[in-house]
């Protein structure tokens, strides 16, 4: 019997076939933390082993609030630079233009690798299964259990196929697509799942479209999201592998699966996640014309250049009606969208362009808002209070979308301005 | 103006006391005065805990050019709501001068007090007397005398009506 | 008997005569509020006035660059509280989070004149003298006041004359001439006094450069340093403000027995690089000096030295050092307004910088006040083209050397303080 890509992860990991329900411990390969890093190696102190398992499967990236906007960030950051030094870290990315969002980081320079176990101290690490990753996001303590110990338990997760065929209408992409499937199967509807995305719409998508997809897996509760390790990804990741033990591995075409979906493209609509949570999904029609306070457009969910050229594509040549705030997944992303002209749109637009960070996304950085204020946004999470004021209102949609809503002050269908 | 003696404790500061030293930039989104006193010195060295062990009636003291720096109202209305009745210095950053005269906050000009705090002729803990209306001021403690100007002309009715707010609405019900 | 630019000012905005030490009520051209005290302003207006309307819309603006955007919940309500305000009085003179740091911003936008007299909740309001415009940071009971009738009084000051003559060698700049001067003059030494600045150095300098040098009038004390405009800076503020500001300058020439408390020469031609070292603005050394010095992280940018010629004297560093900054350092630069922003994309500066190293933010305020981009945790050291540098100021126990756009950038090249002498060969 077939058996489904998280088997076959977890089963190469541990060395012996595994089945779904299996309990296993394996070596992860990669292990990310961000702005954390400084509360894990604090914990990881008090295990007592004095270095960590090994140094150069750690990679840190600074990306919450960069750089550093209160004394306690700033002290936050220089114990993380102090414990980089100490335990000889090589993979640490500071507050210079060579970091980003971490998901963005670990996809650019090459961590992400199929087939790899990755783990992260941050819940949208599922990202790097657009790479062909087995990869999850674990809590601090047990991050800080991994630096000491180089093993991690999982239950091996069973199966979700979501198949996805046809193609995008103008105006809708991947976010509308995810959306839509975290509406239809709720918060708790893959839970503890590994979610696949299989079909011909999935193999069409550009590796960036793949990663919004992945990087929303959490918020429907999977353990972790994948897509095929096919060329797209092969190309991607040429010449910039962090390790070459990675494999290329995906699911037997007779696997067995606890449930599976699929979705025609060509039936989606441009969509929002309405307040206050991620599947509270609305077609645009119903929540057109609602007044908006600011625009985001940014996060490791969709800030990619890609997203960035969709998004200037509506705003060339006019001026938004609401503070707009851009920020690019990473530096590379910023350079390029300076180079192909888009961050001249952006300024002519009279958007707020701040350095590549996670921003306003969690109410920490660059963009937190007022009481009462609503603001559209294409991260990846809308509860209350979410970006620092309980008392605000987050939709949650793609960058067309939130380019449109931007124009008009309010929330728009980016249909009527393409 | 109260022609009654003040007493209390000195807490003496040198010349040039900045007033992120005095209400540090982290606080500035405060916008309730009374929530500002607790913040009052918590960047100057040495004098970290002076919001909590300063008691209301107790004396600043300070060089030359206090208060230079920000146009901050927050650092005059910190030491107000803390109950620190005036600040004795030898002279005043401007802005910190006109804020003070807009709260009808006391300030006195004491000349030679640079000095004589460089000598330590009035230090940290020394009982003082204060008559803010004459400008007589004793350090009880070593017998020390010094005199301190109060503000004139119109910072002089702008103090007496409480502060410019007061002044100005008393100027228009003249009208 | 002759009077004075400030003197000549005061007169114009008051109908009164003006001596020095006078007291007088003068009306105000413009009076703005920052994201930083804007709110305290509004909350004030409101409660003693009972909500009433201000004296004249047209006359006020507010520019958000404290934390621009916010990260604070607070800073966040802040901004909404003079969101609303300013809707709920028809003041249309907003400049939100997407435009930059405000009396640069106002500037660009033609709303500064030579002899109006402006307020601004920012005590380095008074660099518009630059342009010759008697700007003033103010408290927010004064900016109140001036809402209620549009005037507000002064002191009539005394004026310090300075003439500079000499041209800067290379490395060396504006910026070094006033951290000079601070150390010279101390940071009382033009204590409530107008400054008037003249001489071959200050006629030919630029607009940045006039700038920088009276940003930090007030940390000598001072109450405005004043630059008659003329040259390119008098054309490109004609095309910002019109032609208004001809006739201004006209009327607000310094009359030739106008009298002084001080006259004082100084030449630049030998000047050096020099430093603010820490903790104080007048504790300046030469960079020579202070050469080697750690130091963990750069800034470049603020209301002092932020536009684009500061920038660019950074970027000429950086480019003959061979577009590499230290690994050993974090550098951060900050345009002052969105307008810089661009032209620095446009010269190919933004990309250069990128490579190099160098994180490039949008413009605000910065590390300067209120916790934003780059506070500095205790123990750490930073170099920043700012104007303050007391204990403390950009981070609990931190320390700051503030020091030329040039001499920042070659210390962001060597990871260490440097004069940029050794790197422009």
């Amino acid at each position: 019997m077939g058996l489904t890509f998280a088997e076959k992860a977890l089963g190469k990991a541990a060395g012996y076939p595994v089945k779904a329900g299996e309990v296993v411990t394996v070596e992860p390969h990669f292990c990310m933390s961000h702005d954390n890093a400084a509360p894990i190696a604090k914990t990881f102190k008090k295990i007592g082993v004095p270095k960590v398992w090994k140094p150069d499967h750690l990679v840190f990236i600074l990306d919450h609030a960069i750089p550093a906007p209160t004394d306690e960030h700033a002290v936050n950051h220089k114990e993380i630079r102090e414990f980089v030094a100490e335990q000889g870290i090589p993979h640490f990315y500071d507050v210079t233009s060579k970091g980003g969002v971490c998901h963005q980081k670990m996809c650019e320079e090459g961590f992400a690798l199929p087939g790899l176990i990755m783990i992260g101290s941050d819940s949208h690490t599922c990202t790097y299964g657009a790479y062909g990753a087995f990869s999850t996001g674990i809590g601090r303590s047990e991050m800080a259990a991994a630096w000491a110990t180089g093993k991690i338990w999982f239950r091996v997760p069973e199966s979700l196929k979501i198949t996805v065929k046809g193609k995008f209408n103008k105006g809708v992409s991947a976010k509308d697509l995810i959306l839509r499937i975290i509406g239809d199967i709720k918060a708790d509807g893959a839970d503890y799942m590994s979610v696949e995305f299989h079909g011909p719409a999935i193999e069409a998508m550009s590796i960036a479209e793949r990663m919004t997809l992945c990087n929303m897996g959490i918020e429907m509760g999977a353990k972790n999201a994948v897509c095929p390790p096919d060329q797209k990804v092969l190309d991607a990741i040429k010449g910039i592998e962090k390790t070459n033990e990675w494999e290329a591995l995906w699911a037997d075409d007779d696997a067995v699966y606890a449930s599976e979906l699929s979705y025609d493209l060509g039936e989606l609509v441009p969509c929002v996640a309405k307040p206050h949570t991620v599947d509270n999904y609305a077609p645009i029609d119903e929540v057109k014309g609602t007044k908006i306070h600011q625009a985001f457009l940014g996060s490791c969910t969709n800030a990619r250049i890609e997203d960035l050229r969709l998004a200037a594509g509506i705003l060339k040549g006019k001026e938004v009606a609401v503070r707009t705030i851009v920020i690019p997944a990473s530096w590379r992303v910023y350079r390029q969208a300076l180079n192909e002209g888009l961050l001249d749109v952006f300024m002519d637009a009279g958007c707020v362009i701040t350095n590549p960070g996670c921003g306003p996304c969690m109410g920490n950085h660059e963009g937190i808002l007022a009481p009462g204020e609503a603001c559209i946004s294409t991260a990846n999470r809308n509860f209350k209070g979410r970006m620092g004021n309980k008392e605000s209102f987050i939709y949650l949609a793609s960058p067309m979308t939130v380019a449109a809503s931007a124009l008009k002050g309010e929330i728009a269908d980016p249909r009527e301005v393409l | 103006m109260e022609q009654s003696v003040l007493r209390g404790k000195a807490w003496v500061f040198t010349d040039d006391v900045d007033t992120d030293l005095i209400y540090h930039n982290k606080y500035l989104a405060e916008t309730d005065p009374k929530k500002m006193a607790q913040f009052s010195f918590e960047y100057y060295p040495g004098k970290e805990k002076f919001a909590k062990e300063a008691k209301p009636g107790d004396f600043v003291v300070a060089g030359r050019n206090f208060g230079c720096g920000s146009s901050r109202e927050h650092a005059v209305y910190c030491l107000k709501e803390l109950g620190i009745p005036v600040v004795l210095a030898e002279s005043f950053a401007r802005i910190y001068y006109r804020n003070a005269i807009n709260n009808g906050y006391p300030v006195l000009f004491v000349n030679g007090l640079s000095e004589a705090i460089k000598e330590g002729k009035i230090q940290d803990g020394d009982e003082l007397e204060v008559n803010i209306g004459t400008g007589e001021i004793k350090d009880v403690t070593n017998g020390n005398l010094f005199h301190g100007d109060a503000v004139t002309d119109l910072e002089k009715d702008i103090m007496a009506s409480g502060g410019l707010i007061e002044y100005l609405k008393a100027q228009a019900a003249k009208k | 008997m002759g009077k004075t630019m400030i003197q000549k000012i005061i007169q114009r905005a008051s109908g009164k005569e003006a001596q020095v030490g006078d007291r007088v009520w003068c009306n105000i051209d413009l009076s703005t509020a920052r994201d930083f005290g804007g709110p305290n302003c509004v909350l004030q207006f409101d409660e003693v006035t009972d909500k009433a309307k201000v004296w004249d819309p047209d006359k006020i603006a507010f520019t958000f660059d404290l934390q621009a955007p916010a990260h604070a919940e607070k800073v966040a309500n802040n901004q909404k509280i003079i969101r609303d305000f300013a809707k709920r009085q028809g003041i249309s003179k907003v400049f939100d989070v997407n435009w930059g740091i405000g009396q640069h911003v106002l500037l660009e936008h033609g709303l500064v004149k030579p002899g109006d007299v402006i307020l601004g909740t920012d005590s380095h309001m008074n660099l518009l003298g630059g342009v010759g415009a008697f700007a003033s940071g103010v408290g927010n009971t004064d900016i109140v006041a001036s809402w209620i009738n549009g005037t507000l009084w002064f002191r009539v000051p005394e004026t310090m004359k300075i003439t500079t003559t000499g041209s800067f060698g290379k490395g060396v700049c504006m910026r070094d001439y006033l951290t000079f001067l601070v150390g010279k003059l101390g940071a009382d030494g033009m204590f409530f006094k107008a400054v008037e600045f003249y001489g071959e150095t200050i006629e030919k300098s630029s607009l940045a450069d006039r700038i920088t040098l009276c940003s930090m009038v007030t940390e000598m004390s001072g109450k405005v340093g004043l630059i008659m405009p003329n040259g390119e800076v008098l054309d490109w503020l004609v095309k910002r403000a019109g032609k208004e500001v001809l006739d201004r300058i006209e009327a607000m020439k310094a009359d030739a027995d106008a009298i002084y408390s001080d006259d004082l020469h100084f030449d630049v031609s030998n000047l050096e690089p020099m430093a603010s070292c820490p903790d104080a603005p007048d504790n300046v050394k030469t960079v020579r000096e202070a050469a080697g010095a750690h130091i963990d992280q750069v800034h470049i940018g603020s209301c002092s030295n932020g536009r684009f010629e500061d920038i660019a004297a950074a970027f000429e560093v950086l480019k003959a050092a061979g577009f590499q900054v230290s690994d050993s350092v974090r550098t951060i630069i900050t345009p002052t307004t969105r307008e810089v922003m661009k032209q620095c994309a446009e010269a190919g500066f933004i990309q250069k910088f990128l490579e190099a190293g160098v994180v490039f933010t949008n413009p605000t305020c910065s590390l300067c006040t209120a916790e934003h981009y780059g506070v500095l945790p205790g123990g750490d050291v930073g170099v920043s083209t700012t104007n303050r540098n007391f204990i403390g100021k950009v981070g609990k126990g931190s320390h700051t050397y503030l020091v030329s756009p040039m001499t920042a950038m070659a210390s962001a090249v060597k990871g260490v303080l440097t004069d940029p002498r050794d790197i422009l060969k």
